[in-house]
C-alpha cells in the first residue's frame, strides 16, 4: 500500500494505493473519490452501544467505513476541514485524539472510547476521547497546521488547539489566569498538560472560527 | 471581481437554471420565482487592461483550455470564462437523482476558448479510462465524453446513507475528471451548530 498526503498544510487530503490484501478503516463520509475497484462497507465502530455513545457524546460519527480490493485501486480521503493531517505509526502504542481529528487507520489499529472527565465536557470537548492503539498507521487531521511538541514539566495549551496527546501526558482544565481575567481576556479555559509525552497542537481553532463567524452575523 | 483597469464596459446578463436541486417542491418555487445565474460581461475599451477575479471559497484556482468540446462545470466552481465559450446554466443530466441537491447546479461549458474554475481545497484531476467513483461534493468538473450514474456508495442503502457517504457519482468511459479535496456541507454541517441562530 502507498499512501501520501498531499496539499499540506491547508488542504490536507491522502492519497492512497490499495493492493489486494490491504485494508483500509476511515470515519464516515471520509471519501472524497476512489476507482471503481474498491469496495466499501459500512459498520459499527467498535460494538453499537460503542458506537451510540460515540454519536451522543462525541462529534464522531458512530460508523465507519472499511475499504478494500480485490485487485488494485486508489482511494482519495479527506477530512470537513480545511487543515493539515498528520499520519503516525502505532507500534502497540496509543494515542488520544479529540473529536473529529480521527480520519483513518489501518487494520492492526483499534479504535477505543476513553472517559475525558467531567471537565472537559465543560470546556465543551466531549465526555469521550477518542483511544486509538494497537499496530498500524493512524491519520489525524485538524482546522490550521498541526505541529508537535515534547512536553517535560508543565505546558499551557488553549483548549480548542489540543489535537492528539500520548496517554502519558496528564490532562487537566484550569482557567488561564484568575477569574477576571480569564472572562475578559477571552483565553477562558486552558488544558494544563504535564508530560513527559508528546502533544500535538492545531495552528487555528474551529471554536475561534465559530465565534469570529458569530460576531460578524448582525 | 477583484480589481480592474478602468477602461471596461460591464454587462450582465442571465442565464435560466433549472435543477438545482432540493427537492421537488423546492424545485418548483424557483422555477416560479424564475431563478436565474447572473453572468458578467467585462470588455476591455482600451489595450492593456487588466482584470482581477476570485472565488468565495478557500481553495484553488485553475485554467483549462476547451477545444470544441464540452465540460459539465459545478455551478459553484465556474469562475470564469472567455465569450466565445457557451454556458447552458439548463443542463440536468444528474436529475434523476433526487438527493443530488445540496443546492447543487452544474452548467455545461462548450465550445473553444479559456476555462477558469475554482474549488473548495485542492483540485485534483483524474484521467478516468475504465471506472471511477466520486463523492458528488467532490465534482468541481468532467468532460461530457464521460457517462455517469448517480449510485449508493455502500452495498446497501442503508450502509450508504449511515456510513456517510451517501451518493456517489460513478464515471465509465474515457475523460478528465477534475475533484476538489474538500466540500463545503461537510464544512458547514460543522460550522452550522456552532453559529448563533437568527
Amino acid at each position: 500500500m502507498q499512501h501520501v498526503v498531499r496539499n499540506r498544510p491547508s488542504f490536507a487530503n491522502i492519497h492512497l494505493q490499495l493492493q489486494r490484501g490491504d485494508r483500509i478503516i476511515a470515519e464516515a463520509d471520509a471519501m472524497a473519490s476512489m476507482s471503481s475497484t474498491i469496495d466499501m462497507r459500512t459498520r459499527f465502530s467498535g460494538g453499537p452501544v460503542q458506537g451510540l455513545l460515540r454519536r451522543g457524546f462525541g462529534s464522531e460519527s458512530m460508523f465507519v467505513n472499511e475499504f478494500s480490493t480485490a485487485s488494485e485501486g486508489e482511494l482519495v480521503l479527506t477530512q470537513p476541514f480545511l487543515g493539515d493531517i498528520e499520519c503516525l505509526e502505532l507500534e502497540r502504542t496509543s494515542l488520544f485524539l479529540q473529536p473529529g481529528a480521527f480520519i483513518a487507520c489501518e487494520p492492526g489499529v483499534r479504535l477505543g472510547l476513553g472517559w475525558a472527565g467531567l471537565r472537559m465536557a465543560i470546556a465543551r470537548e466531549g465526555l469521550f476521547r477518542l483511544r486509538v492503539s494497537g499496530r498500524g498507521k493512524v491519520w489525524f487531521g485538524a482546522y490550521g497546521g498541526i505541529f508537535s511538541r515534547e512536553v517535560t514539566d508543565e505546558y499551557i495549551v488553549d483548549t480548542g488547539h489540543l489535537v492528539a496527546y500520548e496517554p502519558t501526558i496528564d490532562v487537566r482544565i484550569g482557567m488561564a489566569g484568575g477569574l477576571f481575567s480569564s472572562i475578559f481576556s477571552q483565553e477562558g479555559l486552558v488544558t494544563r498538560v504535564r508530560g513527559p509525552g508528546r502533544i500535538y497542537l492545531q495552528s487555528r481553532s474551529f471554536g475561534g472560527l465559530a465565534a469570529w463567524a458569530n460576531a460578524h452575523l448582525w | 471581481m477583484i480589481a480592474m483597469s478602468p477602461d471596461f464596459t460591464v454587462e450582465t446578463t442571465t442565464r435560466k437554471k433549472r435543477g438545482s436541486g432540493g427537492g421537488l417542491l423546492k424545485g418548483l418555487k424557483r422555477m416560479l420565482a424564475g431563478e436565474s445565474l447572473f453572468l458578467n460581461h467585462f470588455t476591455a475599451t482600451k489595450p492593456d487592461q487588466t482584470l482581477l477575479v476570485g472565488p468565495r471559497l478557500l481553495g484553488d484556482v485553475i485554467h483549462r483550455r476547451l477545444q470544441g468540446g464540452s465540460m459539465i462545470v459545478q455551478g459553484s466552481s465556474w469562475l470564469a470564462s472567455s465569450t466565445a465559450i457557451d454556458i447552458d446554466a439548463t443542463w440536468q443530466g444528474f436529475g434523476k437523482a433526487i438527493f443530488s441537491g445540496e443546492g447543487l447546479f452544474w452548467l455545461k461549458c462548450s465550445g473553444e476558448g479559456d476555462l477558469f474554475l475554482s474549488s473548495f481545497g485542492a483540485i485534483y484531476e483524474v484521467e478516468v479510462d475504465g471506472d471511477y467513483v466520486v463523492d458528488t461534493g467532490h465534482i468541481v468538473a468532467f468532460d461530457d465524453t464521460l457517462q455517469f450514474a448517480i449510485r449508493k456508495a455502500g452495498a446497501s442503502w442503508i450502509g450508504s446513507f449511515l456510513g456517510g457517504e451517501g451518493l456517489v457519482c460513478r464515471f465509465s468511459g474515457k475523460g478528465r475528471l477534475l475533484c476538489q479535496s474538500h466540500n463545503p456541507p461537510s464544512f458547514g454541517a460543522l460550522l452550522g451548530p456552532k453559529l448563533k441562530p437568527r
